[in-house]
């Protein structure tokens, strides 16, 4: 197995102060994403809870003003690391628009992806891409690529998507970084009856892939074996797998209950620590932050959780026409016809 | 038409090259795929080898007594432009067979 | 097989390097049309990329990339592993990257195990992302029967490629037709799944360079005055050869090539129907929710008062594509065609 190394070296403290003040906006975001489900503000939501250290510090290690992340329907944290507006990221769960409200382009971040598995080849063409401009300008090695970062789960790993991607990078060496958050459950099945093998990581040795297994619930940790991955990547070195292991410590959505295939003491057991206590308590220990910076930290995440729940609940539906209008670059006449009966006969403004 | 050509195969053990001993085809013949085209010898044996493909001689490559490496030019056919994918058959372009016949009463 | 020789790309304009000055008229198969086009859109647009399954080295099972990769190399024209889905979500990658790729799906059926990268991601990115990442994508795919290949070599799946919104579908039914359309749908925005009748790559044609017709919509292959063939692909020089039957007995046909299978030129087929009064369709997929109906049902909509009697289909059967020694009884013949006619001709209002 090419196993990557890390370094290992600590993040200066202002490093983690900023990642633990973005990973307390996560939490406060996600935690109150649902209780917005509950008051019927949003249909539906997919809470990350635990894996705030994992997603907040994947994209701290990445570039985002040439790097492009693909993210699947649970990298809320990962979204707003990257500079999402999260008002614009949350139309997706309040039903406004599939994929979200934010621009792709602008964002370097594609757009809220449901289908299991299926960014991790847009991850691997894209970074191809990546490659062929390189060639064409005629850069010298080692590269400086602009890097793919793909998320996906222990579950998606099951998808013949995930296996044709790691041979397609294996392949063309392209930069892509498999980030994979092994939060140990898929909905209700937990991973051993997943990952054959146990591992996601351990399979990149399959695809000549070098790979890192990482305590996912370390943010300091987290970043420093993603910069490593990034850095193979980017010095066109190929494609790199982290499996960041982690726990999924609520539902899978807010329609799941956890209680019929999970305990609650084996929440606890499997759980272990919670990231955002075990920095938080590094921080205090360390002197780097008191009790008053975490307060207002708190504050802040509040405040920003008020800002953005006002913009979700500002949100009206979408104008019917964009139903139509985006279907195609060039609309079809058949398409217009249909776009103007619906405006001579639906009742709407 | 096309050209196709063929190196000398891999036959096989690590051998790296073969030694012309006759050919058994000329330029310019049609020949069936699996019909003997050159006698060789290795450092192991001499033997035959057939054609992988019909088509007509248009050079062949190395006389008796000469050494070819494996994976060396040895011998060229010229196919039709239209011979088929690797599956698959052409269909003939021919007029086609009618057995109905129309009763045209038009009310028009 | 290994080193095979490539034959030289089919370049009409020899030693030119801008493809828009190919020019005049010449004689070429439909394959040998199709790599002419590709090898324009390739140097038409450096960032045109060629991807596939063969379609490098070896150029193609029907050597309809033949030369291109050792012309433009190996970063535009190249070969992937053997997975469908893989191409096409790859080529969605690179579409976010800039390019305007044109994957090869090998052949029509292994078009299934590519459906989910086709239909969720390909076909809805645009819609998804508010126009943010369009997908120039052109698929090209080696399509129908008729040459006795192996099981799910012969699949017509305009079916379901006209019914998933975000996707544009054609099919050319000759050399002409070939390179145009294909010139035409590589230089578009959205994703096009460009359908190659595989019954016809070998048979050549007149490619006038210079005079592209209309490339929207359909096409009017022969004009008649008494009852219209609609078909597209291969079934359109069959609809040509039923035609020249019927006027022997005396019923002069007209035979509309519909081209564009998503968006259908409603249009053309009321334009055509409205002069002929009577209409048959025809298509090589199963008839049950086969693109014959809608095209029926468009015709049903737009020309009501003036049909003399329903139109008629003529299609394969309700079964799989059978095997090479029953698809001459599973695909329209002239007879099937001569007999769809004879029903329209013979119905009377009751």
């Amino acid at each position: 197995m090419n196993t990557l190394s890390y370094g290992r070296a600590a993040l200066p403290d202002a490093e983690l102060v900023r990642l633990f003040s973005q990973m307390t906006q996560v939490r406060h975001l996600d935690t109150s994403a649902i209780a917005w489900q509950r008051q019927g503000i949003l249909p539906g939501y997919a809470p990350m809870r635990g894996q705030e250290a994992a997603q907040v510090g994947s994209v701290a290690a990445l570039d985002m003003s040439r790097d492009f992340v693909f993210p699947t329907y649970r990298e809320m944290g990962a979204a707003l690391a990257a500079g999402v507006d999260m008002g614009e990221y949350m139309a997706t769960h309040k039903a406004t628009w599939n994929g979200g409200m934010y621009d792709a382009r602008e964002t370097r971040v594609t757009p809220i992806q449901t289908v299991i598995g299926g960014s991790a080849l847009h991850a691997v063409g894209w970074a191809h891409g990546q490659r062929l401009d390189a060639a064409a300008a005629g850069a010298d090695e080692p590269l400086d690529l602009p890097v793919a970062l793909v998320y996906l789960g222990d579950g998606a790993s099951s998808q013949g998507d995930i296996h044709e991607a790691m041979n397609f990078a294996g392949v063309f060496e392209t930069p892509t970084v498999f980030f994979v958050q092994n939060n140990g459950w898929a909905i209700s099945v937990p991973t051993e009856r997943q990952v054959a093998g146990g591992s996601v990581a351990a399979r990149g040795a399959g695809y000549g892939i070098a790979s890192i297994h990482v305590d996912g619930n370390d943010v300091e940790a987290v970043v420093q074996a993603t910069r490593a991955a990034v850095a193979h990547a980017r010095s066109g070195a190929g494609p790199a797998v982290v499996e960041a292991m982690t726990y999924r410590r609520g539902p899978h959505s807010t329609s799941d209950d956890p209680g019929r295939y999970r305990s609650l003491a084996e929440e606890r057991r499997d759980g272990g620590v919670d990231p955002m206590d075990a920095l938080r308590d590094r921080l205090l220990e360390a002197g780097a932050l008191t009790a008053e910076d975490v307060a207002a930290i708190q504050s802040e995440a509040e405040a920003f959780e008020e800002r953005v729940r006002a913009d979700v609940q500002a949100q009206g539906p979408r104008p019917g026409a964009e139903m139509f209008e985006y279907v195609y670059q060039e609309m079809p006449a058949p398409l217009r016809e249909q776009a103007a009966a619906w405006r001579e006969e639906s009742d709407h403004v | 038409m096309a050209e196709l050509s063929f190196p000398l195969p891999d036959l096989g053990e690590g051998l790296i090259e073969a030694t012309i001993l006759e050919w058994l085809v000329e330029e310019g013949e049609h020949v069936e795929r699996n019909q003997p085209l050159v006698e060789v010898e290795t450092t192991k044996s001499s033997l035959e080898l057939p054609s992988p493909q019909t088509g007509v001689v248009v050079r062949t490559h190395g006389g008796p007594g000469e050494t070819i490496d494996v994976g060396d030019p040895l011998i060229v056919f010229e196919v039709p432009d239209d011979t088929a994918g690797i599956i698959g058959t052409v269909p003939k372009d021919e007029k086609p067979k009618r057995r109905v016949r129309l009763n045209v009463d038009l009310d028009d | 097989m290994s080193n095979a020789v490539a034959t030289p790309p089919v370049d009409a304009g020899a030693g030119r390097t801008v493809p828009a000055e190919r020019t005049g008229r010449t004689t070429l198969s439909m394959n040998q049309a199709i790599n002419a086009a590709l090898h324009d859109a390739l140097a038409e647009n450096p960032r045109t990329l060629v991807l596939g399954e063969d379609v490098g080295r070896l150029g193609g099972v029907f050597r309809v990339t033949d030369g291109l990769q050792a012309k433009f190399g190996a970063d535009r024209v190249f070969d992937t592993p053997l997975a469908e889905s893989g191409i096409l979500g790859m080529s969605a990658g690179l579409a976010m990257a800039g390019y305007h790729p044109i994957p090869e799906v090998q052949f029509d059926g292994f078009t299934y195990p590519a459906i989910n990268q086709l239909v969720t991601q390909i076909a809805r990115m645009n819609f998804r992302t508010r126009g943010a990442l369009p997908m120039p994508i052109t698929l090209r795919m080696p399509s129908f029967g008729g040459i006795q290949s192996p099981e799910l070599h012969s699949e017509s799946l305009e079916w379901l490629f006209a019914h998933v919104a975000g996707l544009k579908v054609v099919s050319p039914s000759s050399p002409h037709q070939a390179y145009h359309l294909l010139r035409h749908a590589a230089q578009r925005p959205d994703p096009v799944v460009y359908m190659e009748p595989k019954s016809r790559y070998w048979q050549k044609g007149r490619v006038d360079f210079d005079e592209p017709g209309n490339l929207e919509g359909a096409h009017v292959a022969r004009a008649g005055r008494h009852l219209t063939l609609v078909a597209w692909g291969a079934m359109v020089s069959r609809c040509l050869q039923a035609a020249e039957a019927a006027a022997e007995d005396g019923l002069d046909v007209e035979v509309l090539d519909l081209r564009w299978l998503s968006p259908i030129d409603a249009d053309a087929l009321a334009a055509s129907i409205s002069k002929t009064r009577r209409a048959v369709v025809v298509h090589e997929a199963p008839k049950t929710a086969g693109l014959g109906a809608e095209v029926s049902q468009l015709i049903t909509e737009r020309c009501f008062g003036t049909l003399k009697a329903p139109v008629e289909r003529v299609t394969g059967f309700d079964v799989p594509f059978p095997s090479g020694s029953l698809e001459n009884e599973y695909i329209p013949n002239i007879d099937r065609i001569l007999y769809g006619i004879q029903r329209v001709l013979e119905y009377r209002r009751g």
